[in-house]
This record gives C-alpha cells, sequence and structure tokens, in this order.
C-alpha cells in the first residue's frame, strides 16, 4: 500500500511539472495559435475548398490578430469569412476560440501538383496548407457521346445521347450546331425540349440529346455528322456517324396515272409502263410479269430493266392481246415488276369491245333485206 | 307553200290514204279498248316498280348508276314488269291492227273501188303498215314518255342522258317487235279471205310462240342432252343449240334485246366458258356495246319484218282483184 502511494505521488509530481512546462512554454512562444484539421487535400480542378479554421487565444489577455492568406496562386480566389463577414482582422478572448472559413476555388485550369499557401495572424504563427491538383486541369468545354456511331434504314430517327460539360469557370451559353447534309434534319433537344442553345453552368454537365433524320432518298453508305457547341470563347466539336442502308423500293404506273384502257376482242394494244425506283439502293434484274384473263397475252419490251438506279425510272411497253371470244365488258389485267427484294403491281382495268365486223354484217342483212323489198317495189309496183 | 293555195289542198294520194287509214284506226273502238288495256296494264306495273324501287337499291350493285332503268325491269312478283308486259300484249296489238287489212276491205268490196282510182295498188297496203306502224310509234313512245315522266315525278331522280338513250332505244325496239307482228298478220290478211280466219292464225302463232314452242324446244332438247360427265365443249355445245333454237321465237329475240338495253350490266347473252369469264369485273357496259351485243337479235327482228312484208307485198301485187 505504502508503495503504491508513494509511486502515486511522483506521477502526480511529475505530470504536474510538465503541465506546468508546456503552459509556460505556451505563454512564452504562441499566444495565438491557428488551427484546421486537414491541412493537405487532394481536388480535381475547378472544385472549390471549404476550410474551417479556428483561431485560438492560448494567453490570459485579449488578442487581436490580422488574418491574411499569403502565397495563393495566381488566378486563383479565396474567401475569408467568419461570422457571415469577409474579415480581414479578428479579436479574440483569452482563453477562446473563433471559426474561420476559409473557400478556396480551384481554376479549371491548373496544372497537375502541390500548391502551398499560407494562412497568416499577425505575428503569430502562420497554419501552411497544401492542395494537391490531382489531374491537369483544362479551360474548355467537353462535347462527348458515349455511342457516335449508328446505323438504321432511311425512315429511322438516329437519336444521339451526348454530354456537353463545361469545364470553364464561367456561365457558358452553348449555340448548337450541325453541318449536316443538305435535306437532312438535325435536332438538338435538352430536357425533352427543342433547343438551338443551352445555358450551362460551369463544371457542369448538360445532357443534349441529337436526333437526326435523313432525307427520304438517301442513298445507302456512311455519314458524318459534326457538330458544335459554341460560345464566343470556346467550341467543342463532336463528330458523329450515321450508316444509311439501303432500301429497296419500286412503283409501277402509268406516265400518266391511268390504269384503264379499251381493247377489242382478239386485238392487240400497246400499253406504256413506268418503272420507278423509289427505294435508296440499286435495282437489278427488274423483270415485268403479267396475270391476264385465260387465253390473253402480253408481251413486254423489253423484257427485263437490268439496272435502275435510285431515283431513276425506265419505260417498258407492254403489248396485251385480248382473247378473241372475250365478252364485252371488263376485265382485270394485273402486271407486276418484280426484282428478288421487292415488287409492285398494278391493275389494269381493260374494257373490252366486240369487234364492230358482226354491226356490219347485220347492216348488211338488213340492206339486203330493204333492198330486196325495194326490188319488189320495182318489179311488182305496176308503175 | 302559202302562195299556191290549190297545190296545198291537193295532197299526194299516197297521203291521203295514210291520213284516211290513220283516222280509221284511232277512231275505231278494237285500238280504244286495246290502248286501255296497255295502258292500265303498263301503269299497274309501273304502279308496283315504283312501289319497290327501294328494295331494287342494292349496295355493291355494278347498275347502281342506272337507277332509272329499275323502273322498266322491277316488280315484286304480283304483277310483271313494264318489258314483260310490252313482249306479251304488243304482238296482240300488231295482230289486231293488221289481221283485216286486206281481206275486210275486199269483202266490203271497198277494195277494187279504192284500186280503181288513179293510184299505185302497192299504196294501199304500203299506207295500211304505215299507218298502223305510225299509231303504234306514237303509242309507244307516249306510253314511254308517261313511264319517265311519273317515274320523275315520283322519285325524283332524272335520268342520265345513257339512261335516256337506252330507253329511247328500248322503245324503238318494241315498235319494231310490234311491227314484226303487224306484218305478220297483214300478211294473214292477204292469204285468207275471212277477217276472223287470219287473226285466228295470227292469234295462233303468237300462242305457239309464247307457249308451245318453248315446250316443244325443251321436249327435243331434253331428248339429246349430255350427260352430266359429258365434257364442256359438249355442254357448251347443247346450250348454244337450245339457244339458237329458242331464238327462232320473236319474243326471244325481244326479251334478250331489252334485258341487255335496260339492264347494262348484262355482258353476254350465251353460255360462257370459265375462260371468258375468269378476270371479268362485274360492270355495266357502255350503250354502244350494249348495242353491238344485242345488233344480230334486232337484225333478226328486222329481218323477219321485212320478209313477212315481202311476202304480203309479192302476194297482194300478183292476186287478181276484180269487183263482183
Amino acid at each position: 500500500m505504502s508503495v503504491e502511494k508513494r509511486w502515486f505521488r511522483l506521477f502526480l509530481a511529475l505530470s504536474l511539472g510538465i503541465v506546468c512546462l508546456i503552459s509556460h512554454a505556451n505563454e512564452v512562444t504562441e499566444s495565438v495559435t491557428l488551427y484546421t484539421p486537414y491541412t493537405r487535400i487532394s481536388v480535381p480542378p475547378g472544385e472549390s475548398i471549404d476550410y474551417a479554421i479556428d483561431v485560438i487565444n492560448n494567453s490570459k489577455e485579449l488578442k487581436n490578430a490580422e488574418i491574411s492568406v499569403s502565397g495563393v496562386p495566381k488566378g486563383w480566389n479565396y474567401v475569408l469569412k467568419s461570422g457571415g463577414w469577409t474579415i480581414g482582422q479578428i479579436s479574440i478572448l483569452p482563453g477562446e476560440r473563433k471559426t474561420l472559413s476559409l473557400k478556396v476555388d480551384v481554376p479549371m485550369k491548373v496544372n497537375k501538383g502541390n500548391y502551398h499557401f499560407k494562412v497568416l495572424a499577425g505575428g503569430f504563427d502562420p497554419l501552411p496548407l497544401v492542395i494537391n491538383i490531382s489531374e491537369q486541369g483544362t479551360f474548355k468545354t467537353e462535347f462527348t457521346t458515349g455511342q457516335s456511331n449508328m446505323q438504321g434504314n432511311v425512315n429511322s430517327t438516329f437519336t444521339f445521347n451526348t454530354n456537353l460539360k463545361n469545364q470553364t469557370a464561367d456561365k457558358q451559353l452553348y449555340a448548337l450546331m450541325a453541318d449536316a447534309p443538305r435535306g437532312w434534319n438535325v435536332v438538338f433537344k435538352s430536357n425533352y425540349q427543342q433547343v438551338t442553345s443551352v445555358n450551362s453552368e460551369p463544371n457542369s454537365t448538360q445532357q443534349v440529346t441529337i436526333e437526326i433524320k435523313a432525307p427520304d432518298k438517301t442513298e445507302a453508305g456512311k455519314y458524318k455528322i459534326p457538330v458544335r457547341a459554341a460560345t464566343s470563347s470556346s467550341a467543342a466539336d463532336l463528330e458523329l456517324e450515321v450508316v444509311i442502308t439501303g432500301s429497296y423500293n419500286m412503283e409501277l404506273t402509268t406516265p400518266t396515272g391511268l390504269l384503264s384502257a379499251n381493247l377489242t376482242a382478239g386485238e392487240a394494244k400497246q400499253l406504256e409502263l413506268v418503272v420507278n425506283n423509289t427505294g435508296s439502293s440499286e435495282l437489278t434484274d427488274i423483270k415485268p410479269e403479267s396475270s391476264v384473263p385465260v387465253n390473253w397475252g402480253v408481251v413486254f419490251d423489253p423484257k427485263k430493266v437490268d439496272k435502275l438506279p435510285p431515283g431513276g425510272s425506265a419505260r417498258i411497253y407492254a403489248t396485251i392481246k385480248a382473247d378473241k371470244k372475250a365478252i364485252p365488258g371488263d376485265y382485270v389485267a394485273n402486271i407486276e415488276a418484280k426484282t428478288p427484294e421487292i415488287s409492285s403491281k398494278i391493275s389494269f382495268r381493260i374494257s373490252v369491245e366486240t369487234p364492230m365486223l358482226w354491226g356490219w354484217i347485220g347492216v348488211l342483212i338488213i340492206v339486203v333485206a330493204l333492198g330486196s323489198v325495194y326490188h319488189l317495189f320495182r318489179k311488182y309496183g305496176r308503175r | 307553200m302559202g302562195r299556191f293555195k290549190n297545190e296545198e289542198r291537193i295532197l299526194h294520194p299516197f297521203r291521203v290514204i295514210l291520213n284516211k287509214e290513220i283516222s280509221d284506226h284511232v277512231r275505231s273502238w278494237r285500238f280504244i279498248i286495246l290502248i286501255a288495256i296497255i295502258a292500265l296494264t303498263c301503269l299497274g306495273s309501273m304502279y308496283t316498280a315504283l312501289t319497290n324501287i327501294d328494295k331494287a337499291v342494292k349496295p355493291n350493285d355494278p347498275e347502281g348508276t342506272f337507277f332509272f332503268l329499275k323502273l322498266f325491269t322491277i316488280s315484286d312478283g304480283t304483277l310483271p314488269s313494264f318489258i314483260v308486259f310490252i313482249s306479251f300484249l304488243g304482238p296482240l296489238l300488231g295482230i289486231s291492227l293488221g289481221f283485216d287489212a286486206v281481206n275486210s276491205e275486199q269483202n266490203n268490196r271497198t277494195l277494187s273501188r279504192v284500186l280503181s282510182q288513179p293510184i299505185y295498188r302497192d299504196y294501199l297496203l304500203n299506207a295500211k303498215f304505215l299507218a298502223a306502224l305510225i299509231v303504234i310509234s306514237v303509242m309507244f313512245f307516249a306510253l314511254g314518255f308517261l313511264v319517265m315522266g311519273l317515274g320523275l315525278v315520283t322519285i325524283g331522280i332524272p335520268p342520265t342522258v345513257e339512261e335516256f338513250m337506252r330507253i329511247i332505244f328500248f322503245i324503238i325496239l318494241s315498235i319494231l317487235y310490234v311491227a314484226f307482228w303487224l306484218n305478220l298478220s297483214i300478211l294473214f290478211s292477204v292469204q285468207f279471205r275471212q277477217p276472223a280466219t287470219s287473226a285466228l292464225s295470227g292469234i295462233a302463232v303468237w300462242l305457239f310462240f309464247s307457249v308451245f314452242y318453248g315446250m316443244i324446244v325443251n321436249l327435243i332438247t331434253k331428248s339429246i342432252a349430255p350427260s352430266a360427265m359429258a365434257s364442256e365443249y359438249q355442254i357448251i355445245g347443247f346450250e348454244e343449240l337450245k339457244l339458237s333454237l329458242l331464238r327462232i321465237m320473236p319474243n326471244q329475240l325481244f326479251s334478250e334485246a331489252t334485258t341487255t338495253l335496260l339492264m347494262p350490266s348484262v355482258r353476254s347473252l350465251g353460255p360462257l366458258t370459265m375462260e371468258q369469264v375468269y378476270g371479268t369485273i362485274p360492270g355495266p357496259l357502255p350503250l354502244g356495246q350494249s348495242l353491238l351485243l344485242v345488233w344480230p337479235q334486232v337484225t333478226g327482228l328486222i329481218a323477219a319484218t321485212v320478209l313477212c312484208f315481202a311476202l304480203s307485198y309479192l302476194s297482194f301485187m300478183r292476186r287478181e282483184i276484180r269487183s263482183r
């Protein structure tokens, strides 16, 4: 027991001595201390850092301290505030502490590395702070998309989702432009609204949807559509690629659009047909075919169209011959133009007329009958 | 003409006979009774047509545009339609106007008196034929326009030009048909001395054709009908034979012709093979094509009429006529 007490007294005396020593030293060297927990912070460019700095008065008297920041790199902004005001001097009661807030804006355009600066409090010890810029900073706009290439047919709408990142220090108004080939339709959309420009806060990302529609008769192939987001000071380009797959479309008609014809039974008539390539791919080996009533005949000239470029048209002459025994009235004759890819069909309404021959024979019989009566008149008229 | 009053008064002798014949017809009780019967039956059939015309309009009917023609063709079954009445009563009219043309004059001893005038002998026969024809024509046109006018008043839809032309052709065809029967009865009146005989023979021919001939043709064709297993061509040949036998009848020719004229969707009158039908679209024929279709029938009717006239002419001119 006595041993333990003795040890305790010794420890007490020692610790008292140390405390007296330390407090004496503080009094002598630093009566005002600046303190913040995070003295080395790592941030990407464009961030802003909020420091909470405690100013502690260790002395037994009231202390006034000029607060300033030195060594902040050029172009960086900082604000020193306390109690809602920007301050330059602070006064602290003995044994009290005050909290300062220091806000440092790291600009976009900054090199990678460590940046040192100090917070000074009058003649007391400064607080050294280090900001580590984790990556190379830029001062520009980024215009990106995850998928810059799309494929589809002429009629599809190509929708690109793009991100417009404002990495400048200022709020920007971007004008959106596309340099599409003539006839193409490019629509920019932001928040589901069709727009021509977007507003962007510094260091924020705007999502812009770009919808592209090709003109109806676009030929198959790759098309590059450069889009651009520009301000007066900076611009960002993005190149979108659209691959149009060819479409096959064909139209069979007549030059006048008339789909009816008159035809005397047993006789032939030439009809003029037009094949239009309304698709975006070249058509090859177009063969005209017919399905007509029994004993009718159709001869095509030419028998085959070898090649028809998109938008092109070709003439085909069809000589259609009606059956000798066809009854008067309307018949339907179908003519179809075929390629392995597509076909187009038209129905002709063909009004068959009976030949006049029998009509004239009938007239002849009547004339003969009347002539014989006239002969009777002459012979037996007793004139 | 006004200056030469004398010339105006002296009509051509043929005109004189013609006028006399026409006035005889118009004033005769026989004609008045006949025209009353025909007018009544036609008005009756028109009444049924008008009460049923709303049912006659069907959707997708190729004859839908020929609404007005339906006045002449539809009936509800209680009373025959206009064209059936004309084909039935027309011959009666023709026979009654012609059966005593020559023989009654002969029996009344007026024939030799007329012929002793300074006229050609054939003037008499020609005038009798022409007078009856004119009376019939006037009557039929009047009836046709009566039906058209009443139809116009009742249904309020005017006929199109084509419909009108079809009706006119139908009336002309009816006149032609009656003219045939008229000539036939004139032929009988030349041949037979007694008017009763010639009237009876005319009616006998009419009855024969409208009742018995069809039965006889049926009897004959039944005996030679091909079996059900026969080829298509045999069946068609048989049907054509049957049809050509029937077409000896003037009523058959008339009904085929009027049906085609008043129902424009009729495209053929004979049997059709599948090959001819395949690919056809139902639709009305233009008037010209309808006329061409019935042209053989019309030719046949005209030829038969002219033949009857020629025979009676020949017979009349070669006859010895003297006063007793």
